[in-house]
């Protein structure tokens, strides 16, 4: 193991006492050692560097300073040998004659600086004297470390960065916008500390970039373009892909489903960011029936479906069967729903120029949603001009209708209407996380748990809670925050800090929030954007939502990856490829083997 | 070690009566000296030179030192009793001659033999390192074309290759340019031969460019060239300065040599090495390089805040302004700001995990200032200026306020880089694989970087004191 040099020193130092008094070594502190010797190096060199710059009394302070300076330089003291030493600091004596002769030493004496070249020449003989101080130096300083560790034993022993008595585990469930902002911030506040480690548990291994996620659902991006793996990104925590089956507070430990027998794992902090799932409001027959669309794998699927169905209308001779076939019905007119309905419109009617059966008359896309107008996040002009866009674009609404029923073939709305489909996507409201639902602490009606304004369970300090599946108020308005993951980011950024300053006995930052402003695609080359207090539509909302997310998206691979994806839509079809197999509707059971791992 | 001594003894021997041959010394006193040389360059730094091109770089320096110390120093005691500034720069101009001397009758032949006598018992290590013969005789030739053809530019705009060609009896430029550019590829493909196993990055192999071309002026244009017309040699300082263009272009055609063999090499160390998933690194290049700009343009502003005074006080901010056609000294700023980010940038994405402590980043950091010194002050600031540009000891004696302010930028700007760099670092060593792979990247002890960072920088600006 090679020496840790840098800002671990201070934790090397803290153990090496105790390797000293194992081992038996020196127990003069290293730093105090190094500055000794540095100390008299540089003392006894300066017998040159008086003559270099004209005063003894100076000379020698200056020399003892370099002497310091020089041990701490080179970080480690072990490795090479004096001509090593010597040839380096030799190289030292030109800019040390260039700074203090040509330019301090006349500017302090109120003089021009001396850097001409008759100048210089002037000046030679004291850089000779610098030279003969810095060989002298490094010589003397490598000669005498020898003697030290003759005399008090080496002085870094280089021990492998043992690992502390106490380690203190750190566990963060969920591998989403909160759970990984907040290992991500962990680990550049902790940075090389050895007293801490943190673990995040996910379902995936990667971490899944939402906003994107209707473009892949849309065929515009490619499934593995938005999700970025979790190892790469966290370079200092452990990530294990597993689901978690239980949590106990009290004997602070998180139970796991992996491939084996369930396991526990010990927690001194946990970080609950475990999100949502969807809420159908107890209507068990709608979600046998509907696809999900919260994962990478419910984007792929509805993407395999919406071409599966346009396979089978293309062949389809029946009128009605066709229709229900090129019928999509969207429930939920939040910001999930209408990018969806919004994306799907786009894509469908650009398929239908490769099915020569089929014409865009043929389709029906359906937003269904529960109150008077869409997108209640944004204000009611914006609202208005996303619906009239997207019934321009060929999009139908129905305003004040709920989903009361569905069965393979049929949707049927509040109001008796039935709507023959094979496709019905849920995006319309959602609930904490099941395993959240089940912890002893006061819940919201939303199931997400309740959290003090430092994000941590009023009576369990050393545990924390985040985004979609947490309650958290905001001081500034004193309201719940949004289940955004503009809210969980920032959630996260305090939340890290907060432990660190639980950790040190440090007050803990009360959450406070306020929203940048919220932006929605709504169709091809049109969006609307409300950013602080500004209103934005069409083409530069679009522009923005791009600009926006491409910056946001982790890692520059990726970046790069979907800039690429972006540039080629602009002059090509989107891919209508079949990629997985897919056997008719039967939607959640065959979730598992689309999972990415 | 006796092998060692022996043939320390026998070259330096031999190089003493050659040292004598041209008439500086007697030639007892030429094989005696050359023996005590040989004999303190075996003991104190003969186990450094286990490979032709690291004992060539420790001869250098050796000899570099040895005549500090020895004729510069205690030669000027001998001429008065109380050397003043005049009388000691005489001495070391009129001892120049020893200089090359040294250099070349005892530091080059003694480090190359020393090298190659001890390669043999590190043989086993020469293996490991996987040194590839065709890969750099030919990545090194390659170079070296493009170093001469940068080279060539100046030879033409001095009319030097009827000169060249008279080395073969041909008057014809034509003839000239041709031989100019096989001694272009013989010299660029010694650099690889010589240097493959010391250069790790970019950086350092600009680095092992400049030190090689500097030995270069001194073993062509100063030494065989006039042995080959048949002429006396004349090693003397004024001859020098007369070469001082010369110099300059070597210069220039090493840092290029160096900066084309790195990027050849790593190019094809990433098509066909890193590229294999089996070494695979937790933090692809793009990411690094990534983080290298970043850092480097923080290091260069650092840099450049810092050289801000002497760069006002020596040339003038509205002198800068000029580059992009403004006398407005806020122009100026900005241009000499914006110039600094940029070299900057150039310096994170050249030397990233060059250096391992702050030692070596300052000299890393000299050497990139003294690069800029000759590529960016003497070579492309008048050619930016839309002048041509002129490798004559009179301007550089005008720029000579601006290489102290060069050093001083390049070792600010590498402290601040290294300190970016390390902070980085430092936590990512938590992880035992990074640890390891990190201590394998590490410039180890024992390399020929400190004598590198000795002979290149002290000549590099030594040279300009003596000649200009």
């Amino acid at each position: 193991m090679p020496d840790l040099p840098g800002s671990i020193a201070v934790n090397r130092i803290t153990s090496q006492g105790n390797q000293n008094q194992r081992t038996g070594r020196s127990l003069v502190n290293p730093i105090v050692r190094r500055a000794l010797l540095g100390l008299f190096c540089g003392s006894a060199s300066s017998v040159f560097l008086c003559s270099a710059v004209g005063n003894v009394g100076f000379g020698l302070c200056l020399g003892a300073l370099l002497g310091i300076g020089q041990v701490f330089a080179f970080f480690d003291l072990e490795s090479g040998s004096a001509i090593d030493r010597a040839m380096t600091c030799a190289a030292f004596s030109l800019p040390f004659w260039a700074t203090i002769n040509l330019i301090l030493l006349p500017v302090s004496a109120g003089q021009v600086p001396q850097w001409t070249a008759a100048d210089m020449r002037a000046l030679f003989p004291a850089l000779i004297g610098w030279l003969l101080f810095f060989v002298s130096l490094g010589t003397l300083a490598q000669a005498t470390r020898r003697v030290s560790v003759h005399f008090f034993g080496p002085e870094s022993p280089r021990p492998a960065p043992s690992a502390p008595a106490k380690m203190t585990q750190i566990v963060i469930l969920g591998g989403g916008f909160a759970g990984v902002t907040t290992a991500a911030h962990l680990e550049k506040l902790f940075r090389g500390d050895p007293t801490v480690c943190f673990t995040l548990i996910s379902e995936t291994n990667s971490w899944l970039f939402t906003p994107m996620l209707v473009e892949v659902a849309a065929s515009g991006l490619d499934p593995t373009h938005i999700a970025t793996p979790l190892r790469t990104s966290l370079k200092r925590t452990r990530v294990l892909r597993s689901r978690v089956t239980g949590i106990d507070l009290k004997l602070r430990q998180v139970q796991l489903n992996e491939e084996g027998p369930q396991t526990g794992l010990h927690y001194d902090h946990l970080v609950l960011a475990l999100g949502s799932v969807s809420n159908y409001s107890g209507h068990s027959v709608i979600a046998e029936n509907a696809f999900e669309f919260k994962t990478l794998s419910d984007a792929m699927h509805i993407r395999n479906h919406v071409i599966d169905v346009f396979e089978r209308a293309e062949a389809e001779t029946d009128p009605e069967r066709r229709r229900a076939l090129l019928t999509f019905v969207v429930a939920g007119g939040g910001f999930s729903g209408v990018e969806l309905a919004g994306g799907l419109n786009d894509f469908a009617r650009g398929m239908t120029a490769d099915y020569l059966s089929l014409s865009p008359a043929d389709l029906r896309i359906i937003l269904v949603h529960s109150r008077e107008r869409i997108l209640p996040e944004l204000s009611e002009s914006l609202a208005d001009y996303a619906r009239q866009r997207m019934q321009e674009r060929g999009v139908t609404f129905k305003l004040n209708e709920r989903v009361a029923d569905a069965e393979p073939g049929s949707v049927t709305l509040g109001s008796g209407e039935k709507i023959a489909t094979e496709t019905f996507i849920w995006t319309a409201g959602v609930t904490a996380s099941p395993i959240l639902q089940q912890l002893p602490v006061p819940h919201n009606d939303r199931g997400a748990v309740l959290v003090d304004p430092t994000l941590a369970l009023p009576d369990y300090s050393q545990v924390w809670a985040l985004g979609d599946g947490a309650s958290v108020p905001d001081t500034n308005s004193g309201k719940i925050c949004p289940p955004t993951a503009q809210a969980a980011t920032r959630q996260a950024v305090c939340l890290a800090k907060n432990i660190r300053a639980n950790l040190l006995g440090h007050r803990l930052r009360e959450f406070r929030f306020r929203s940048l402003g919220s932006l929605c695609v709504v169709g091809h080359q049109t969006a609307c954007a409300e950013i602080l207090g500004l209103k934005f539509s069409g083409l530069f909302a679009w522009l923005l939502w791009r600009g926006v997310y491409l910056s946001k998206l982790p890692g520059l691979e990726r970046k790069m990856r979907v800039f690429t994806d972006w540039t080629l839509e602009l002059f090509f079809t989107r891919d209508s490829v079949q990629t997985i197999d897919f056997e008719g509707p039967g939607l959640r059971q065959s979730e598992p083997e689309l999972t990415l791992r | 070690m006796k092998k060692a001594i022996g043939c320390a003894l026998a070259v330096g021997a031999a190089g003493g009566a050659l040292f004598s041959l041209v008439g500086l010394v007697t030639p007892v006193i030429g094989i005696f000296l050359g023996c005590g040389f040989g004999m303190i360059f075996c003991l104190i730094a003969g186990r450094r030179a286990n490979t032709p091109g690291a004992g060539l770089l420790w001869g250098l320096a050796f000899a570099l030192l040895f005549w500090l110390l020895g004729p510069a120093t205690i030669g000027s005691l001998f001429v008065s009793r109380l050397p003043g500034p005049t009388t000691m720069l005489d001495t070391v101009r009129a001892r120049f001659p020893d200089l090359v001397g040294y250099l070349l009758f005892f530091g080059a032949p003694l480090g190359i033999c020393l090298g190659t006598v001890n390669r043999f018992p590190t043989l086993q290590r020469v293996r490991a390192d996987k040194f590839d013969l065709s890969r750099a005789a030919v990545v090194g030739g390659l170079s070296g074309i493009v170093g001469g053809w940068a080279f060539g530019q100046w030879m033409a705009k001095v009319n030097h290759f009827p000169l060249i060609a008279g080395l073969v009896h041909l008057s014809s430029p034509n003839a000239g340019v041709a031989l100019h550019f096989v001694f272009a590829f013989i010299i660029g493909a010694s650099f690889g031969l010589f240097f493959q196993r010391d250069v790790r990055g970019y950086g350092s192999s600009l680095a092992w460019g400049l030190g090689y071309g500097i030995f270069w002026w001194f073993l062509g244009p100063m030494t065989v060239m006039p042995l080959w017309q048949g002429r006396r040699l004349d090693w003397s300082y004024q001859h020098a300065q007369e070469l001082y263009g010369s110099l300059v272009g070597h210069i220039v055609y090493g840092l290029i040599v160096g900066l084309v063999y790195a990027a050849v090499d790593r190019l094809w160390t990433t098509l066909f090495i890193e590229s294999d998933p089996i070494n695979r690194e937790p933090e692809a290049p793009g990411s690094r390089s990534l983080q290298s700009i970043g850092w480097g343009a923080l290091a260069g502003l650092t840099g450049g805040l810092v050289f801000l005074p002497i760069i006002a006080a020596a040339t003038g901010l509205t002198n800068i302004a000029g580059l992009v056609g403004s006398t407005s000294p806020a122009i100026g700023l900005l241009v000499h700001l914006l110039s600094s980010g940029l070299i900057g940038i150039s310096y994170g994405l050249l030397f990233e995990r060059e250096s391992p402590d702050f030692a070596a980043g300052i000299a890393w950091g000299l050497l990139y200032g003294l690069v800029w010194w000759f590529a960016g002050r003497l070579t492309l600031f008048p050619i930016l200026q839309g002048l041509s540009f002129t490798w004559t000891h009179e301007a550089a004696a005008d720029a000579l306020p601006l290489l102290v302010g060069h050093l001083i930028y390049g070792a600010v700007t590498a402290l601040v880089f290294l300190a970016f760099e390390r902070r980085h670092r430092d936590w990512l060593l938590l992880d035992p694989r990074f640890a390891a792979r990190l201590a394998r990247l590490r410039r180890p002890a024992g390399t020929p970087a400190p004598a590198l960072w000795f002979f290149a920088s002290g000549l590099g600006v030594l040279l300009q004191i003596i000649l200009t």
